[in-house]
């Protein structure tokens, strides 16, 4: 590429005006640009200098709570997340493996090998249920046949626990009234789930109970496609998974899909905008 | 280095018309007068002023994609050491090469937006932008009313054109006439939706937008002095030294994508992230263009965007074109996928699909 003289003298022309104005600049102390929004720059001054959030949590609110630890990676003085000030949702991975055990055994795909999942890691479930961490033993603390009896069958009654989790077991907001917690929950081993066909399953693994029913969207999140993955991108490298139960409550799915957060805070509106021009769906056009 | 940044691989020499030698020409004294005094003494020289003397062998550094493997070293060690004394931290500015075979390609999933824009601020995090005057963000959240395809009788008398003095006038449509279809009409797009209401509304739904990575790029077209280009993994880059500030590429985005630092960037040295490349990360100055590089500190290294890594739905894949089983390979096998401004024909390869 030789550039003609032509071109050149305009290049000239334009570092040049680019050199006198930046001069300009400098000497008048002049701001080219005086912000319109100072509130707006003022919060972001405050939420840019002001102290880090710990308690910070990822796709579901407390279900997938993470606390914040400093320089986890210490050649960038980096700690493992980054959360937002106004809503505590976590922004930003210094170590995406951090807190991370491998996903374990999985069914091999159809070409008879592992897949994607060879260097795949998760966050374990079990720490983050309430239940789960009531005593030594998990659920069987009091699930153990004595205390709480081992239901004698599937029929859904009313029970009188874990109201937190499902108000009312009679509309369990999942299946359509199709299903029950025992279709999901082991009878005898309450530490378990259960597949359809009858296989113990731990809670680091709901994808493989939610993948007995979900086949289509199970096959979409093993390649990738429904879900999250986060570390390398590159096929075949270490990726952290979002399993099932990150996203979505499986008490609660047929009303909330995925439960609503509360979004991170507007850039301020461009010079000479006082008010956003903001328009509501349902209002007629002119 | 095995690479070059550039498709034409330009000779170096061939660069014979490079503002470097229009400095050159007015005199590289009066130039260094403009600066400081300090900016003439010896660079290597440790001065008690290391603002200075890195100033005046920046003004007089070549393009990036141009230099030998020794100027570039230089360049780097500059950056660092400038970096490391202005932030306080150890910063390391790198200057991996493209990857050999990759096509670097993203998709996002509209259906699962909330529109929460954690991207946005997680990009702000990993890229050193400017936290306030300006605020410079990257991703854009376009919140869009949904299109109505469904027909109520309730509506068939409302949207027509108002009467007036003159009496009714107008196409006499009602119905749904007025109200977008479908299709990713921009049309009532807000960017500025509060943060005290909870996503998703489920009237609407959310767009980010952000540098669309175009295989025809008009900002490079427009640029006049080569400072922006496509890089042979298909990202679009600047050399921060290089840019005049002129702006044209700007103007020439359909996207929005690129910003400018219309002050000297605020940035808290707290805030800085201090692992950076040369055509991502690194701090910018004021009156240079910048916007999205896919994280390029990243994904050069293997990382994901932190964009991506971000979102709380996985709306969000990212991966090589080129390669059959990447995530976004499968995507556009067997979603609905279309590109944004399509009829531009910048022929992006930020693509959104339908999960
Ligand atoms: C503090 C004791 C306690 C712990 C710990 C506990 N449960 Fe329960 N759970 C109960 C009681 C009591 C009932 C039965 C209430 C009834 O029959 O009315 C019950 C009932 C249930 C039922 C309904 C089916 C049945 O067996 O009657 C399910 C499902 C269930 N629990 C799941 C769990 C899971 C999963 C855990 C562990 C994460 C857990 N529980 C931990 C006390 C407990
Ligand atoms: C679709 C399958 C499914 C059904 C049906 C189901 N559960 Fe669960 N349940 C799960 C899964 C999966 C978990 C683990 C959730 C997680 O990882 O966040 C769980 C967790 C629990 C827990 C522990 C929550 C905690 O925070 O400690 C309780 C208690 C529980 N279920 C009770 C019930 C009861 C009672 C019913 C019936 C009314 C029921 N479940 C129906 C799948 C199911
Ligand atoms: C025993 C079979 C079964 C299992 C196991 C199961 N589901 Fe479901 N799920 C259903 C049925 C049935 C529906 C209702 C589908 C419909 O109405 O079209 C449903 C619906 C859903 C929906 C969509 C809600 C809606 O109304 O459209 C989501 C999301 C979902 N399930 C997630 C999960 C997750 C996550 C798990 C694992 C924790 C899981 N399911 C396990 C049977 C199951
Ligand atoms: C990163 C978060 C995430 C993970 C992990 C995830 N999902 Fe989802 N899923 C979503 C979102 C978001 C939606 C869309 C919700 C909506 O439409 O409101 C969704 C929708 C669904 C639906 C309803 C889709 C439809 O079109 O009817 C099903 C069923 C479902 N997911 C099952 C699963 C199963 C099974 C897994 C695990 C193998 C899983 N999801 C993992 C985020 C996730």
């Amino acid at each position: 590429m030789k550039l003609q003289s032509a071109p050149v003298t305009i290049i000239i022309a334009l570092a040049l005006l680019a050199v006198v104005a930046g001069g300009l600049a400098l000497v008048g102390g002049l701001d080219i640009r005086k912000e319109k929004n100072p509130g707006d720059n003022e919060l972001a001054k405050a939420a840019a200098t002001a102290q880090p959030v710990t308690n910070c949590f990822e796709s579901r609110e407390t279900y997938s709570a993470v606390a914040r630890t400093e320089n986890v990676v210490p050649q960038y003085g980096y700690p493992n997340v980054k959360c937002s000030n106004t809503t505590s949702g976590v922004l930003w991975y210094g170590d995406p493996f951090d807190g991370t055990i491998p996903m374990g055994e999985m069914p091999k795909v159809a070409d008879e090998t592992q897949g994607d999942f060879v260097n795949a890691v998760v966050k374990p479930r079990e720490p983050r249920l309430t239940y789960f961490n009531m005593g030594p033993d998990g659920c069987a603390t009091c699930h153990n046949g004595t205390i709480v009896p081992f239901p004698k069958d599937k029929t859904p009654r009313l029970i009188g626990m874990h109201q937190d989790i499902v108000a009312n077991s009679l509309q369990l907001m999942h299946g359509r009234g199709a299903l029950w917690c025992l279709d999901c929950h082991s009878a005898t081993n309450r530490n378990r789930l259960l597949d359809r066909r009858g296989n113990e399953i731990t809670f680091n693994q709901p994808q493989r109970l939610c993948g007995s029913c979900h086949g289509e969207k199970y096959i979409d999140w093993r390649e990738g496609i429904h879900g999250k993955r986060i570390g390398e991108w590159k096929t075949g490298g270490k990726k952290r998974w979002w399993v099932c139960t990150e996203c979505h409550n499986p008490h609660t799915v047929q009303t909330i899909r995925f439960q609503p957060i509360n979004p991170e805070p507007p850039p301020p509106l461009p010079r000479g905008m006082k008010i956003a021009d903001y328009v509501r769906g349902d209002q007629s056009a002119h | 280095m095995s690479h070059k940044e550039t498709d034409n691989s330009t000779k170096k020499d061939n660069a014979t018309t490079s503002r470097r030698n229009f400095l050159k020409k007015i005199g590289i004294a009066g130039a260094a007068a403009l600066m400081s005094d300090n900016a003439s003494a010896d660079v290597s020289a440790g001065s008690s002023n290391p603002d200075a003397e890195i100033t005046a062998s920046e003004w007089l550094q070549g393009h990036f994609v141009l230099m030998s493997d020794e100027e570039k070293k230089n360049a780097i060690g500059r950056l660092e050491k400038r970096y490391t004394a202005q932030y306080g931290k150890k910063t390391t500015v790198s200057d991996a090469p493209p990857l050999e075979g990759v096509l670097f390609g993203y998709a996002l999933d509209i259906s699962k937006c909330i529109g929460c824009r954690r991207c946005v601020h997680a990009c702000v995090k990993e890229n050193n932008q400017s936290r306030y005057n300006p605020v410079i963000q990257w991703i854009q959240v376009m919140k869009i009313p949904r299109g109505n395809f469904a027909f109520s009788a309730e509506k068939l008398n409302e949207g027509f054109p108002k009467s007036s003095a003159m009496g009714d006038y107008g196409v006499q449509v009602g119905g749904n006439a007025y109200a977008p279809v479908g299709g990713l009409s921009v049309e009532h797009a807000d960017s500025y939706y509060p943060a005290d209401e909870k996503v998703p509304d489920k009237n609407f739904f959310y767009v980010p937008v952000q540098c669309q990575q175009c295989e025809k790029p008009p900002c490079v077209k427009a640029c006049p002095v080569r400072a922006t280009f496509r890089d042979p993994n298909g990202v679009v880059l600047i050399d921060y030294n290089w840019c005049i500030g002129c702006r044209m590429c700007q103007l020439a985005c359909p996207y929005q994508a690129r910003h400018f630092n219309w002050g000297e960037p605020n940035l808290p040295a707290e805030e800085m992230n201090p692992k950076t490349h040369y055509f991502g990360n690194r701090p910018r100055m004021r009156g240079v263009m910048e916007k999205c590089t896919f994280c390029l500190q990243r994904t050069r290294e293997g990382r994901n965007p932190a964009c991506l890594e971000a979102c709380p739905v996985g709306a969000r894949k990212f991966g090589n074109l080129l390669d059959p089983d990447s995530d976004v390979r499968k995507i556009l096998a067997t979603k609905k996928v279309f590109r944004f401004k399509d009829e531009m024909s910048t022929y992006p390869k930020f693509f959104y699909y339908i999960g």
